[in-house]
């Protein structure tokens, strides 16, 4: 279903003219408004007024992580604290968070783009929602729900965890649609299985996952496994949160990101350069109707290309492809590239084994080293070593052809990785560089 | 028919690892009647031949470890010297080849109890019938 069909629709001409209307007044808010902004500009001596058009967005200097960090916390909004109503910050893993503030607009234009999110998967007001991903300082939680309100449908705010009473809700409330992080939603169905609950017990339709890149193979297992469409979302907490970017269910090839709202733009990460649509690259999103915090060509680090053929669903926003990556969850192995998503869709596709593993590079003796740990469910384990045996060689050599690369392939005892409820941690790396 | 139940276990090469599973057993009133410990160089399984399979299984899966059942054939033999080597000869010369065997703690007087995963566990059968090699049945080793 269309939410806003106007919009959604809107010819890409009429689109275009309001993206460069609404990206000329962004850019002169930030330079009047936000001192570290003129000042990036003025290096890269560009002014509002040279933004004639869309392809003068390139002239404008990129902004990164750190910058969010270096004005930590409110540095870089243009209002003052008593228009901000809601403040969000990403999990600073290493050193300070990165905050972001909202303005009563910016929830709703959220809620907005959130509901338009939602009814592309198929919600409708009808529908019962349970919210499983985290409320709090995390964007996940209070994203999903303000846009399940929007809609009308049904919002249970369960919040992450609770495994099991979230399956024992979800079979007593009779909820259809669940939206969680993709490993979570595995490991929630695999609770299911060890509850002997049925997947035919539940109501459910469809599940909108995000937070975390995941493989097509792992979309095929949960739809499987729980008998529903498993579609992709995306957002980050930096550009708005989750609702940047949905699949719909009519083509469930791409995400439609809402282009009224954020330019996209695919950028070589080495050299910083634009590329064509079609070409794999680093996404820059530009926020064009963002109040509180506006970022200019703000480096996602996400690795994506644009499709631009039109999709069947008549959207006319252009869809981004799955995200493939992280820039900085690109392992190099001995001068080989690898994302982890490479790996997890040649272990999906290795017949019984469970998406459960773990990457672990260390560097022994000035060479990279790279061991992946699968677990061993029932549906591979023998009473014979030699099957286990043959089966950790396969993965190894299927890694070996496939990417050139050597890998240990360890096997380990259900459960003994360590289960994230929010998103997965799969790879360890020890190398000290 | 003449199968006993074997319980296989998925076990990490690491220490005390043999002893939670076997530890476990006992905590639950299940006596093991013959375990082996098949090992590469970072897992291992463990074989065990018990009385309560059904609870060993159910108590060993609660406790999260990965289990399998696989049927096996355990054989009565003499328990003096040579005895081995003649049902092994027996096996060779049909041409029966042994993926593992192992035996029993604490067999019935002067017997032994080996148990046999064949190959090809029909024909081994046969073989063992066609040569009055006493093969035991699951209630059998319930009493030993």
């Amino acid at each position: 279903m269309i939410y806003n069909d106007e919009m959604e629709t809107l010819p890409r001409e009429a689109l275009e003219a309001l993206q460069l209307k609404r990206l000329q007044n962004t850019v002169e808010r930030v330079y009047n408004l936000v001192p570290f902004y003129r000042r990036k500009f003025e290096e890269a001596k560009v002014k509002p007024e040279d933004i004639k058009s869309l392809d003068d967005l390139k002239r404008l200097p990129f902004t990164t992580k750190q910058d969010l960090r270096d004005n930590y916390p409110f540095g870089l909004f243009t209002i003052p604290l008593e228009q901000v109503v809601r403040v969000h910050a990403s999990s600073g893993t290493t050193g300070k968070p990165t905050v972001v503030g909202y303005s009563k607009r910016d929830v709703d234009v959220w809620s907005d783009l959130m509901a338009r999110s939602l009814a592309a998967t198929g919600v409708t007001k009808g529908d019962i929602i349970q919210n499983a991903y985290g409320y709090g300082l995390f964007t996940g939680g209070l994203g999903v729900h303000y846009g399940g309100e929007r809609l009308g449908a049904t919002v249970i705010p369960i919040s992450g965890g609770n495994t099991k009473k979230q399956i024992m809700i979800m079979k007593d409330f009779g909820s259809t649609v669940l939206t969680a992080t993709p490993s979570y939603t595995l490991y929630l169905a695999e609770t299911m299985e060890e509850m002997g609950i049925k997947r035919e017990e539940l109501k459910l339709k469809v599940g909108i996952l995000g937070a975390e890149p995941w493989s097509d193979e792992m979309r095929k297992a949960i739809e499987e496994k729980l008998g529903i469409d498993a579609l992709d979302i995306y957002g980050l907490s930096e550009i708005m949160g989750p609702g940047v970017a949905i699949e719909c269910i009519e083509a469930k090839n791409g995400l439609h990101i809402w282009e009224d709202a954020f330019i996209p733009e695919i950028i070589d990460p080495e050299t910083g350069k634009v590329l064509p649509d079609g070409e794999e690259g680093e996404l820059v999103i530009t926020t064009i109707l963002k109040e509180a915090i506006p970022l200019i060509r703000y480096r996602t680090r996400d690795i994506t290309r644009i499709i631009k053929e039109p999709c069947k669903c008549g959207r006319t926003h252009r869809r981004i492809e799955r995200i493939k990556g992280r820039t900085d969850d690109m392992l190099i192995i001995r001068g080989v590239n690898i994302f982890p998503s490479q790996i997890e869709s040649l272990l999906m596709e290795t017949e019984g084994v469970e998406p459960h593993y773990q990457i672990i590079v260390d560097r022994v003796n000035n060479l990279d080293t790279m061991e992946i740990i699968v677990e061993v469910s029932e549906n591979i384990f023998s009473d014979e070593i030699k099957h286990l045996q043959k089966l950790k060689e396969r993965i190894e050599k299927d890694i070996k052809d496939l990417y050139g690369i050597t890998v240990k392939v360890t096997l380990s005892e259900p459960k003994t990785l360590q289960r994230f409820e929010g998103k997965a941690k799969r790879v360890i790396d020890k190398r000290k560089i | 028919m003449k199968r006993i139940r074997q319980i296989s276990v998925f076990v990490e090469n690491r220490p005390g690892r043999l002893l939670e599973v076997v530890d476990l057993l006992g905590k639950n009133g299940i006596n093991i009647k013959a375990l082996s410990l098949a090992d590469s160089s970072d897992f291992g399984i463990v074989r065990l031949v018990v009385k309560g399979v059904d609870d060993a299984i159910k108590v060993l899966k609660e406790n999260g470890f990965t289990v399998r059942e696989t049927p096996i054939i355990a054989c009565m033999i003499e328990d003096k010297p040579g005895s081995l080597a003649k049902i092994l000869r027996t096996l060779a010369e049909n041409e029966i080849n042994i993926e593992y065997m192992y035996g029993f703690a604490s067999p019935i007087e002067g017997k032994a109890v080996m148990v046999f995963k064949f190959s090809e566990t029909e024909k081994a059968q046969e073989i063992l019938n066609k040569n009055n090699i006493k093969m035991l049945t699951q209630e059998e080793i319930r009493e030993i």
